[in-house]
């Protein structure tokens, strides 16, 4: 018996279907669908506000405008203060995470003596750092900047041990047959292969301390977005404070998507497949 | 023209397991390596082959006697392939080649790309370690131990991990290589075969890390494994081996 298979050449999706299921359109589907469901949760709850209404009182915010004697410039001055607390308090934790993970890579004692204490760190949610750093040092500038320092140390260290462990002692063997210059060994071995974990570490460092320092603000602070979301809340002008929440998701979402997934997935280049290299090459030239 | 000279090397390892016997990876051999020659060291797993070359490039102390390796007086530069590539794999093809040189002149890149040329690997200068096959990594490892220019080139079992088909195609580069720089190679293996169709000189280690025969292969290269002459050789020596009495280790 033959059996005769005619080739059918398959047709093309559509524009649109292939754009809906991108990344990018799925994205965008997912923030209309989020946005539609609640206007649609608006009408059976009063107490929610309407996407316009928060719209429109961030639009003051930034603007400036009569409402709540809001003056302009509001919303900047604020960022301002709680962006400057977040980059001091990531220094501060991003430097003492490299230092003791590299220690805690390199050296079996202090894996032994220190790798537990930096596990308890990481099992700590950030709330509690604000509680404590509050009880510590009061109303001021030092409980949100440390409220960072203390959630971000620990998730760098535990990525930068993890990196320096993956550097083989093949490799120092190998270093050291060829009689390779410590600098250059610290640069292309050590350096070069703990980037891709230091930037691992420090993605996860500052989305979970960008909570902290929020919430260090709500309870001590006196200017900030965690400040300034308390104040639309003890206010009972939930647009406001719904707003602010919205904006400091905003300004996380796109940190991570528009800087620190980039800048790892530059790091980590080398970890890619043949296939995702080419599909990178056309993405670049398309 | 690398002149090698082991003398009373001895190394031994702590027990393995609390209240066991030190390991003897080497015990007490002497021999000497002079001019631009290739030699084998053979024996069974754990004769300590690999440690003989650790010691040689100064990634392991011996426990007693001495190696020397110098050129014309000097302390040698040395080349070590390894038995996997040991490739940085966060960094390119070139860099890696580039990584074991002195210094990063438009020369020295060019030196480094012609080694890379010489092994059949023009087109894979930017690519990552990781988007190669092993046999292609393999022959980074031993264009990188050629391109430092070494007078002592050590190459620790460097076909062992790869198919026979691979390695075969490798032991031809490096006959090609070998025949056009006549660098001074230190070669472990612990294949007979492989050894004959290298080498102008077999030493044999035997467990307990001691000398057990010394041969030497006059034949001209390159050789092919397919040589009837090749294939005699190797029948010999492996008969040898049948009878081997392996000396008391005191």
């Amino acid at each position: 018996m033959t059996t005769l298979i005619q080739e059918v050449e398959p047709e093309p999706d559509s524009a649109i279907k292939r754009w809906l299921v991108s990344d990018r359109g799925a994205t965008l589907s997912a923030a209309v669908l989020f946005l539609v469901m609640w206007q649609l949760l608006t009408l059976f709850a009063p107490r929610v506000p309407t996407p316009w209404a928060v719209v429109k009182i961030m639009w003051i915010e930034v603007t400036g405008g009569d409402y709540g004697s809001v003056r302009k410039g509001e919303f900047w001055n604020h960022y301002a203060a709680t962006l400057q607390r977040y980059a001091y308090g990531l220094a501060i934790g991003f430097t003492a995470g490299v230092l003791v993970g590299a220690l805690i890579g390199a050296s079996n004692i202090a894996r032994a003596l220190i790798s537990d204490t930096v596990l308890v760190l990481l099992a700590l949610p950030a709330f509690v750092w604000a509680f404590l750093t509050t009880m510590w040092f009061g109303i001021g500038w030092q409980a949100p900047v440390l409220t960072v320092a203390f959630t971000a140390f620990p998730f760098v260290a535990v990525n930068v041990a993890q990196g320096v462990r993956a550097i083989t002692p093949d490799l120092r063997h190998m270093s050291t047959a060829f009689g390779v210059t410590p600098v250059k060994r610290f640069r292309h071995l050590i350096l070069a292969g703990i980037t891709g974990y230091v930037f691992a570490g420090l993605r996860f460092a500052m989305i979970v301390s960008w909570n902290g320092v929020l919430l260090s603000e709500w309870f001590n602070g006196q200017v900030g977005v965690g400040f300034r979301t308390r104040y639309w809340f003890d206010a009972n002008r939930y647009p406001g404070f719904l707003g602010w929440v919205i904006s400091f998701i905003i300004f996380v979402v796109a940190l991570d998507r528009l800087v620190l997934t980039k800048l790892q997935a530059r790091a980590f280049r080398w970890r890619k497949t043949n296939d995702e290299l080419d599909k990178d090459l056309l993405t670049t030239v398309g | 023209m690398a002149k090698v000279t082991v003398s009373k090397l001895a190394k031994l390892f702590p027990p393995p397991i609390k209240g066991g016997d030190v390991v003897r990876a080497i015990t007490n051999i002497d021999f000497e390596v002079d001019g631009n020659v290739f030699v084998s060291i053979v024996g069974p797993s754990g004769c300590g082959k690999s440690t003989l070359l650790n010691i040689l490039s100064g990634v392991d102390t011996p426990t007693s006697g001495s190696v020397t390796v110098t050129e014309a007086g000097k302390p040698a530069k040395l080349g070590y392939v390894f038995q996997d590539a040991r490739l940085l794999p966060w960094r390119s093809v070139m860099d890696n080649m580039m990584y074991v040189r002195d210094d990063a002149s438009d020369e020295s890149v060019a030196n480094a790309a012609k080694y890379l040329s010489m092994v059949g690997l023009d087109h894979t200068h930017e690519m990552f370690p990781g988007q190669l096959s092993g046999g292609m990594q393999q022959r980074v490892g031993i264009a990188r131990a050629f391109s430092v220019e070494p007078d002592l080139l050590l190459m620790d079992e460097p076909f062992s991990h790869l198919d026979a088909m691979t390695a075969r195609s490798l032991r031809d580069h490096l006959q090609e290589l070998w025949s056009r720089t006549r660098k001074t190679v230190l070669f472990v293996t612990h294949d007979v075969m492989e050894a004959v169709q290298l080498s102008d000189r077999i030493i044999v280690l035997a467990p307990g890390g001691v000398i057990y025969d010394d041969i030497s292969i006059d034949l001209p290269h390159p050789r092919k494994a397919s040589d009837p002459k090749v294939a005699t050789l190797q029948a010999e020596i492996l008969g040898q081996f049948e009878n081997m009495q392996i000396p008391a280790v005191e």
